[in-house]
């Protein structure tokens, strides 16, 4: 179904920008960065879809990727609603700080 | 295929409970509040803000009925819909669909959460949290589920999901002066986030390779992807996601933290309600995306979805009770025991992918079992409190609760028995009913019986519990504590939710009735 064609490319970069993302999360030890993290995966899932949407001439991959501006606009508005609360109670937003409860 | 007011009316559950969010989100706006300082709670860290703002004594009583009346206006509209959804309808251009599935456990997290939200004030008055954003971020979290449920689509699965767990993070961090409760929200948000953009990427592949985000679609695609690598892998991309929702091993790391850090009712309508939505969009994702008669791989061969899920269902099962068997902490000990359970309800859907339809009926009677129970244990540990940020949370201060508060105990004591599968619990015939349906394929015997020892396992850690309450003397400084704010409307909570677990239990006919009746769509 997938023309094999210049459409590749783009979607490699889907990829390694979805990994550098997820590696940022799992690696980086600030909330910040993790959060900016998932918004880089995001929109390397947006670049997959806008990508698979023009090689299949279907509008629906597009669309979809506007509601997922959406959503990643309303997680951000949350997540930093979160950081912010974090930060209230200790002063830092170091992710390994976050050790009050017992693993 | 074009939009239809029919869609609004068989909607109407949906729209009811986002439309109810809003007007409480509005009347919290508008009512009055006293700033007041540090004092008002002795607790505080020496460095936070001075001043905030706590409602007038008494101003917002209301809210809590409201949202009750809501909820049970919202149950009334499932009961409406339900002769119309024996045939599926789709609405919206087949992004959602009506069906007896979708109603009912749509009904099953709204009862859920209306239980929870009875007991909720009583809490917060107790714990100084006293705030009214509560009921609307429940509401709005419940309308996600309600999507969730009903999703015949990808991307309304996704949306269902966001606006789920959304309010699920806030209401996790809602207690902004517990340090505790915003690690538990801070962990809940960052692992969700990361999740549902891996959620979203596998759309984007299964888009790709099928060229649709419809579920039903999606399955008449099914014979084309036998071997496409990039399907496989958002398949696997979506039940990772959905696995996380769920909490089963080995995405469950956040689970714990939450359930132990979030205030008690709000764990009591995580555990309940937003699993029992995450199971029913996993249902509808994987029966209703990726089972299909004539290519049998997809699901059954050795990369298909119930491989991965039966791996899921053992390891989720024995990590969690052997973690569960090392807790002292009751919020902790049920967090664990919600992971075992995860564990147990894959089993029903494993066995939906290899017995077939046969064990939607016990699914869905287990879950409706296990939602009341968990509310119900966790409005009695709410009621145990014993003043601002004291709750009874070790183990050892359950001891002699049997002699002092002998309601609460019997409660708990039910509670922890139909956790624990002993009969006439609704937990008993959950378990009985979903390994007899398991077991119609010899394939599942070994799965099963693994489930069987794990709840045999199980039983030790509930009666510990148990024997605590009634079994053990109680510490000497503690006879005369707190007398524990356990008000009428809590106290209500927890008779209803101990009555529906006794009465699925003495009589699971009408309940099993009901859900052999709520078929899926497709």
């Amino acid at each position: 179904m997938l023309p094999l064609s210049y459409f590749n490319y783009y979607l490699a970069l889907g990829a390694v920008l979805f990994a550098i993302g997820a590696v940022g999360v799992i690696a980086r030890r600030n909330a910040l960065i993790a959060l900016m993290s998932v918004e880089l995966m995001l929109n390397a899932a947006n670049l997959t879809l806008v990508v698979f949407a023009r090689a299949q001439h279907d509008m629906r991959g597009q669309a979809v990727a506007f509601l997922t501006i959406a959503v990643a606009a309303a997680e951000a508005a949350v997540g930093l609603a979160i950081v912010v609360g974090v930060f209230r109670n200790r002063r830092s937003t170091q992710l390994d700080d976050l050790t009050m409860m017992k693993h | 295929m074009s939009f239809d007011l029919e869609d609004l009316r068989r909607t109407a559950p949906l729209l009811l409970l986002s439309a109810a969010g809003l007007v409480l989100l509005l009347l919290e706006a508008f009512s009055r509040v006293r700033l007041i300082g540090r004092h008002y709670h002795k607790k505080l860290p020496p460095e936070t803000s001075e001043a905030y703002a706590v409602p007038l004594a008494g101003s917002r009583t209301y809210l809590m009925p409201l949202t009750v009346l809501f909820l049970a206006a919202a149950l009334g509209l499932v009961v409406w819909l339900w002769p119309e959804a024996a045939e599926p309808h789709y609405l919206y251009r087949r992004m959602l669909v009506l069906d007896r599935f979708g109603l009912l456990l749509s009904g099953v997290c709204i009862t859920a959460a209306a239980i929870g939200a009875l007991g909720a004030p009583a809490y917060l008055r107790e714990q100084r949290m006293e705030f009214g954003e509560y009921y609307a971020l429940l509401l709005l979290s419940l309308a996600g589920m309600v999507m969730l449920v009903s999703a015949a689509d990808l991307v309304s699965l996704l949306l269902g999901v966001e606006t789920m767990s959304l309010g699920a993070y806030v209401l996790t961090g809602s207690w902004r002066r517990s340090p505790r409760s915003s690690e538990a929200a801070m962990k809940y948000f960052l692992m969700g986030a990361f999740v549902s953009a891996i959620l979203l990427y596998g759309i984007a592949l299964i888009y790709g390779s099928t060229g649709t985000t419809e579920l039903a679609e999606v399955r008449a695609h099914l014979s084309e992807m036998r071997s496409a690598p990039v399907f496989y892998l958002g398949m696997f991309f979506l039940l990772a996601g959905l696995a996380f929702k769920i909490a089963a091993v080995p995405f469950h790391m956040w689970a714990p933290d939450v359930y132990e850090g979030a205030p008690t009712p709000v764990t009591g309508f995580m555990m309940a309600a937003v699993k029992t939505a995450a199971f029913g969009g996993l249902i509808r994702l994987c029966v209703g995306g990726l089972t299909s008669g004539r290519v049998p791989e997809v699901s059954t061969g050795p990369t298909g979805w119930v491989n991965v899920l039966f791996v899921l269902s053992a390891l989720s099962m024995t990590l969690g009770n052997l973690a569960a068997l090392r807790q002292e902490n009751i919020k902790r000990l049920l967090a664990y025991s919600s992971i075992a359970h995860a564990g147990y309800l894959l089993v029903g859907v494993v066995a939906l992918g290899v017995v077939g339809d046969a064990a939607r009926a016990p699914l869905i009677y287990y879950l409706l079992g296990y939602a009341v129970t968990v509310v119900g244990a966790m409005a009695v540990v709410a009621a145990l409190a014993m003043g601002p940020g004291q709750e009874r949370l070790p183990i050892e201060q359950w001891a002699g609760l049997g002699q002092r508060h002998p309601a609460m105990a019997l409660a708990m004591t039910l509670f922890l028995l139909s956790l624990g599968g002993f009969p006439p619990t609704a937990g008993f015939f959950g378990k009985f009913y979903l390994f007899r349906a398991a077991l119609q394929n010899p394939s599942l015997l070994l799965l099963v019986l693994l489930a069987i020892v794990n709840s045999l396992v199980s039983v030790y850690y509930y009666l510990r519990i148990v024997t605590a309450m009634y079994f053990r003397t109680p510490q000497e400084e503690e006879v005369e504590g707190h007398v524990p704010a356990a008000q009428g409307a809590l106290r209500l909570a927890v008779l209803l939710a101990a009555l529906l677990v006794l009465g699925l239990g003495v009589w699971p006919g009408w309940a099993a009735t009901v859900a052999e009746a709520a078929k899926l769509a497709g």
